[in-house]
């Protein structure tokens, strides 16, 4: 053992035991890392190894070793320290056997993906990809996908323009439907994706512009008993002069020839002039070939073909829409509007997660013409660095509470959406916000009403009678519809002003 | 008819919430992350080259790389063999062109031991101002069909190994290893080094060269491919290989020449575990050159270092490098060195992993596992990450730790656009100061940035960007 200056250097020599230099080395590595150790030395006592010890200053005055001699020597502070530190290098000669598991790689792009699958199951080929990745890169992959003629469901926002036009002629030209961008709705053959309830499947297909409007119109219809063969979204700027409804009109077609699907509904804003004559003449043309075809654009005014001839039935609001598409499929969906209640001063506030359901309570408020602020909470402006509050309740509960100290509210109208990609509890937060809500309006000396309507079926993952008895119980009114709740606060504002 | 007419199968790219009503069954979950290293410019310039035009180039290219079948045939003075060496004062240096002014110390030290190999210069003040004066021309190996590792210096009157593929008669080059501790290729030139460079030039390289011409051509591909079942990758390990050809070679050694010199030869072979380094990287130079200029195709034909910056070539566009400044391997350190001591990667030995050897072929490797994490099962981990950016298996490269299959072979720069993987690559380390020698061996991933370069290239080259 040598002793140089302050530090101490300690050697061990394994007779004929031999080592590889990469494995002497990780152990050197490894050792070098123990409190108090400065340096350390794996090698086979070769002697090159042994003249790159010298060079370091590492090695011992007495070393007795041979070629085929594995040699430790560590240099530490102490004694102890490099005793130990010498135990330890010997220990991890002999290491643990491991289990020999090795991790399956995933599949990382979509050519990957398409691989995986055939491997796993070559008879059902891919065919479909859903992709929810950052905006700049979802053109991206949804090009790679369609090349490979995939379908898309495009969840990312924040596709240029540009790239929706481009991604929806090249979908057409594969013969494969390119859903969005920011589409969070669809049920293909039965298939829930996105934001959808779990809906019978049944004879009415649809071409939706919008997200939870297409949610309500397909829950109501499971509803009335009718179900849904098809629910195709394809982007709220698909009917918009610049994208022009390419992909509504190829939808419609597919739906057109689709077995399952006896009625169409197409749900969206009222589109742009440009694409509207078009659209009409298209859905005019499948009316006449015999699928009875409903417009719901949202803040239309209802017509009705003239005289029971085959036509576009044109209806203003999800409700409407959802009934006249009921009926047309030989289903009656009727709607109880709630009874009047003791009128309570203040003005209307709407805080909604679903931005369509927002839209019909803006459009039926201000028809009823009731002074209103109806937000949409799902929109950028609000999510800003948030998840969308369909999917984190937590986001919305914070605006009711802050509602409770503005003495100019009355009523508070709110949307609870179920279903896949939804929060597990929506309710429970709400319910939690509006007793706080209530608590600080009282402590002010006001009252405060809550109305309500939950986007769900029997069938949602969240247990649609468990979710409206959390509402009910903490003194939420329900209603049926989200219309339906509109209508009720319309009255009640109109008996406020009244009284 | 429906929509899908056959059962639902959904790729999902980003939210497992999204699927969350398709039975797990027919989901698969990618474990995606943005394409192109984040740049969705690049990204969509890959996008307009993934095309059936480039996958035929592709075909093409890898089909000649892997038809080629190198023998060793000759060691020969360089000056006799290399095009172009002979002409003026010429060295060569490994990794991509780079001036005399810019180069990192390991090769200015080798490019004076060089110099001063040669005679040209009687001190390495000397040499080191023929250099500064522009007297002695430094251009890289791959230009002259020629690889090095480290400093990859090649001198004129050097011997170097000759490969050939028979059927087309091209030609490959690399200097002869000349082991571990003080060596040229670290850039140590004192008399030592020199005297063993001389002994190389005037014993090992003619007794080896007559050895070769007894015996008749060694046939490369099938060596490398017993070594890789004997534990060697063909990078950092060459021990099975070098035992292979010195087994085959010694009795004709023994055989034809004088008593001394033979021993000193097998003397010399005995103690070099990396002999054989040089041989398959010559091979692997050969190989790769068959697919040089292959129109439209992104595979790379080359990757090497110079000690300041990494740089690769792509059949596509022909000799041009796309380079990017190289930082130091991450690795394992001989005693008393450490990160702090190491110079920039180094060398045109990352040439085997171009053709699927090194860390591509880490699975067949399991005594230097160590440098991928530790464990056998790492390294056939390694080996299956780069088969993601590959294009075929190389059938004569099969790896006895993964049943047998071929090596991963043939990096294709969208593949590594696509997944953002990067090739990795097992290298020794060499001391940033001249002549210090190697102080630790490692594993590191080629920059990005190259494989960005060369799809703008790409994409220039064929009017789509």
């Amino acid at each position: 053992m040598n002793t140089q200056s302050d530090t101490f250097l300690s050697s061990r020599v394994l007779h004929h035991f031999y080592r590889d230099s990469v494995a002497l080395m990780a152990i050197a590595s490894k050792t070098e890392k123990r409190d108090g150790v400065i340096l350390v030395g794996a090698v086979m006592a070769t002697p090159s190894n042994l003249g790159i010890l010298a060079a370091s200053d590492m090695l011992p005055a007495d070393l007795d070793a041979a070629p085929d001699d594995l040699v430790f020597v560590v240099r530490g502070e102490s004694d102890e320290v490099t005793l130990q530190a010498l135990d330890a290098a010997e220990a991890s000669l002999t290491a643990v056997e491991t289990a020999g598991a090795i991790e399956k790689q995933r599949p990382g792009t979509v050519s990957e993906g398409i691989a995986a699958a055939n491997a796993d199951r070559p008879e059902a080929p891919p065919n479909f990809a859903a992709i929810s990745v950052a905006g700049t890169y979802a053109p991206i992959v949804a090009e790679q996908a369609i090349r490979q003629g995939l379908n898309i469901l495009c969840f990312s926002d924040n596709v240029a323009i540009d790239d929706e036009i481009r991604l929806k002629k090249l979908a057409i030209a594969n013969n494969v439907l390119f859903m969005g961008p920011d589409c969070g709705t669809a049920i293909i053959d039965g298939i829930p994706l996105g934001f959808a309830n779990v809906v019978k499947r049944g004879t009415v297909g649809m071409v939706a512009a919008s997200g939870t409007g297409a949610q309500e119109v397909s829950r109501l219809l499971d509803l009335a008993g009718v179900g849904v063969s098809q629910l195709i979204g394809v982007g709220g700027r698909d009917l918009s002069k610049e994208v022009g409804g390419v992909m509504a009109e190829f939808a419609l077609d597919l739906l057109a020839e689709d077995e399952g699907t006896e009625v169409i509904i197409v749900v969206s804003k009222p589109p742009a002039a440009e694409v509207a004559d078009q659209l009409l003449d298209r859905l005019e043309r499948i009316s006449s070939n015999g699928k009875p075809v409903i417009a719901c654009f949202l803040g239309m005014d209802d017509a009705d073909p003239a005289g029971g001839a085959p036509g576009v039935v044109v209806r203003g609001t999800l409700e409407g829409g959802a009934i006249a598409a009921a009926r047309l499929a030989n289903h009656e969906l009727t709607i109880t509007d709630l009874d009047p209640r003791e009128p309570i001063p203040g003005r209307v506030l709407g805080l909604y997660t679903g931005g369509t359901l927002a839209s019909e309570a803006k459009i039926l408020l201000h028809r009823a013409g009731v002074d209103c602020e109806i937000l949409d909470l799902g929109d950028d402006q609000y999510t800003a660095g948030r998840p969308h509050p369909m999917i984190d309740p937590e986001a919305r509960a914070d605006k009711i509470v802050a509602a409770g100290s503005d003495s100019s509210v009355g009523i508070i109208l709110l949307d609870v959406v179920l279903g896949y990609g939804a929060s597990a509890d929506p309710a429970s937060p709400v319910a939690v916000a509006v007793e706080k809500a209530r608590a600080m309006a009282a402590s002010d000396g006001r009252k405060l009403e809550f109305v309500a309507s939950v986007c769900g079926t029997s069938a949602d993952p969240q247990g649609i009678e468990r979710q409206r008895s959390i509402l009910r119980t903490s003194g939420i009114i329900l209603a049926e519809t989200n219309a339906s709740a509109v209508r009720f606060v319309a009255a009640q504002q109109a008996g406020a002003f009244a009284s | 008819m429906t929509i899908l007419d056959t059962e639902a199968r959904i790729i999902n790219v980003g939210l497992p919430l999204i699927v969350e009503g398709v039975p797990a069954a027919d989901v698969i979950q990618l474990d995606w992350r943005p394409p192109a290293f984040g740049d969705a410019d690049v990204a969509r310039l890959a996008l307009t080259l993934e095309n059936d035009t480039t996958a035929e180039a592709n075909l093409r290219a890898i089909t000649a790389v892997q038809s080629v079948r190198p023998q060793l045939t000759r060691i020969r003075p360089a000056k006799e063999v290399v095009p172009g060496i002979a002409e003026g004062r010429t060295l060569l240096h490994a990794g991509p062109p780079i001036e005399w002014e810019r180069m990192c110390g390991p090769m200015r030290g080798a490019l004076i031991g060089a110099a001063l190999f040669e005679g040209w210069a009687d001190t390495p003040e000397e040499a080191e101002s023929q250099l500064d004066r522009g007297e002695i021309t430094v251009d890289p190996c791959h230009h002259h069909g020629a690889v090095g590792p480290m400093a990859g210096v090649i001198a004129p009157s050097m011997s170097v190994f000759v490969v050939t593929d028979r059927s087309d008669g091209r030609l490959a080059f690399a200097s002869l290893n000349e082991g571990l501790g003080k060596v040229l290729r670290f850039g140590a030139f004192d008399n030592e080094v020199i005297a063993r460079l001389q002994w190389m030039r005037d014993v090992l390289g003619p007794v080896l060269d007559r050895t070769l011409e007894s015996y008749g051509p060694i046939d490369i591909t099938s060596l490398i491919g017993q070594a890789l079942s004997m534990g060697d990758e063909g990078h950092n390990r060459n021990v099975a290989a070098t035992s292979l050809l010195t087994r085959r070679l010694a009795p004709t050694i023994a055989r034809l020449e004088p008593r001394s010199e033979a021993i000193e030869v097998l003397e010399f072979l005995a103690g070099n575990d990396h002999f054989a380094l040089n041989i398959s990287m010559a091979s692997a130079k050969l190989s790769m050159d068959a697919a040089l200029g292959v129109e439209n195709s992104t595979l790379v034909t080359a990757m090497a270092r110079n000690g300041v910056e990494f740089g690769i070539r792509v059949a596509g566009t022909g000799n041009e490098w796309f380079t990017t400044p190289v930082g130091p391997a991450d690795g394992l350190f001989f005693p008393g060195y450490g990160p702090v001591d190491a110079n920039p990667d180094l060398g045109d030995s990352a040439i085997t992993e171009t053709l699927g050897l090194g860390g591509f072929a880490m699975a067949a490797s399991p005594a230097i596992t160590q440098f991928v994490g530790g464990t056998p099962d790492d390294a056939i981990a390694a080996t299956q990450s780069m088969r993601r950016i590959t294009m075929s298996r190389h059938p004569a490269f099969p790896l006895p730790p993964i049943n047998f299959a071929g090596t991963p072979s043939g990096i294709d720069v969208l593949k590594v656009l696509d997944t953002g993987v990067l090739p990795l690559i097992n290298t020794g380390i060499a001391h940033k100061l001249a002549g210090i020698g190697q102080i630790g061996a490692g594993i590191v991933t080629a920059p990005a940035e190259v494989f960005l370069k060369a799809t703008r290239a790409l994409a220039r080259l064929r009017g789509t960007s």
